[in-house]
């Protein structure tokens, strides 16, 4: 008999499965039949694919977020301890 | 070098939402002509490092002890001991996961000590690793429908990265968010999206698997997604 053309069938996921393999889809970090599975039924499923659009849109805004500058506020102390121990490194050898 | 990362996969277009700019890992050939000039006492050199890796470091030590006092405390126990081995450095890890592995260690064995006095901040909270990332009531419990959306998270408009950003509550409430997340999610948040750090590198500095990795990520993502959720359904309760 002849075989069936088409990929193989991929089974079922739920949606509530899928929001735990969001963040490692995001990644490319799934095996390539769970990304067959995630990738068809976001396809057909607009509630994951905006779940998926909002994770994408929160990774990418959380590194632009204001962050505080900050020095030590000893850097000069910092500095001079760096500076005698690399001398001390070079002269030991 | 550009370092942007875009889901090649298929029909969704993540490729739209740009990856954030991630501070990028050095170069090995600059790694190395860094750590040279480092162990010949090249002051700008060391300035430089302080810099660019010293408000990450108090941010992630912030996750383990009690205060910002402590946390600088942590952190310049950190650089000491940076300053002290960079000659023994040996270059099996970035200087980067070696500075942090330092640092977390550091604050690891202080939050320790910390927490036979103290007990933490009432608004921190824990992580149940049972907990599913998203409330089980948002998807049909039962029926042909059993573990589908029954709540499905409404669209945000195409603006909203850049609606977010330049709306000072939005801001803060991301903010809140990221700061209540308890330790174990704080810290991967911190290292993957905030800091840019690769996941590998993530798994070396924190020893976890990448599995592990993955799901507090994404643990974390929610809640500063829901956090986000909720900051828009007010404003249109608002309008």
């Amino acid at each position: 008999m002849a075989q069936k053309e088409g990929p193989a069938i991929v089974p079922e996921i739920t949606c509530q499965e899928i929001v735990q393999w969001v963040s490692a889809y995001l990644d490319e970090h799934v095996e390539d039949d769970r990304k067959r599975q995630i990738a068809l039924h976001l396809a057909i499923c607009a509630g994951c694919e905006t779940y998926v659009k909002q994770i994408t849109t929160v990774r990418n805004i959380v590194g632009l977020l204001p962050k505080a500058g900050e020095e030590p506020s000893d850097l000069r102390r910092l500095r001079h301890t760096f500076v005698a121990q690399a001398r001390r490194s070079v002269s030991g050898g | 070098m550009n370092t942007t990362v875009t889901v090649r996969t298929r029909s969704v277009e993540h490729s739209v939402f740009p990856a954030p700019a991630l501070s990028r890992a050095a170069e090995p050939d600059e790694e190395h002509e860094l750590i040279a000039r480092l162990r010949r006492g090249d002051e700008g050199a060391f300035d430089g490092l302080v810099n660019q890796h010293h408000g990450a470091l108090i941010r992630m030590a912030m996750s383990h002890v009690r205060n910002r006092e402590m946390a600088e405390e942590v952190v310049q126990d950190t650089w000491m001991a940076v300053i002290e081995g960079l000659h023994r450095f040996e270059g099996r890890s970035s200087l980067r996961t070696w500075i942090f592995g330092i640092m977390i260690h550091k604050a690891k064995d202080r939050g320790v000590r910390e927490k036979r006095h103290v007990t933490f901040s009432a608004c921190e909270s824990f992580d149940d690793e049972s907990e599913e990332p998203i409330d089980p009531a948002r998807f049909h419990q039962t029926g042909e429908w059993a573990g589908h959306w029954a709540f499905p998270p409404q669209p945000w408009d195409e603006q909203t990265p850049e609606k977010l950003l330049a709306s000072q509550q939005a801001v803060n409430a991301m903010q809140r968010a990221i700061e209540v997340l308890p330790p174990t999610l704080k810290e991967v948040l911190m290292l993957r999206d905030v800091e840019g750090v690769d996941a590998k590198q993530v798994c070396e500095i924190l020893k976890i698997t990448e599995t592990n990795l993955y799901v507090r990520l994404h643990r974390a993502r929610e809640r500063v997604r829901q956090a986000v959720e909720t900051y828009l359904e007010g404003r249109q309760v608002a309008v």
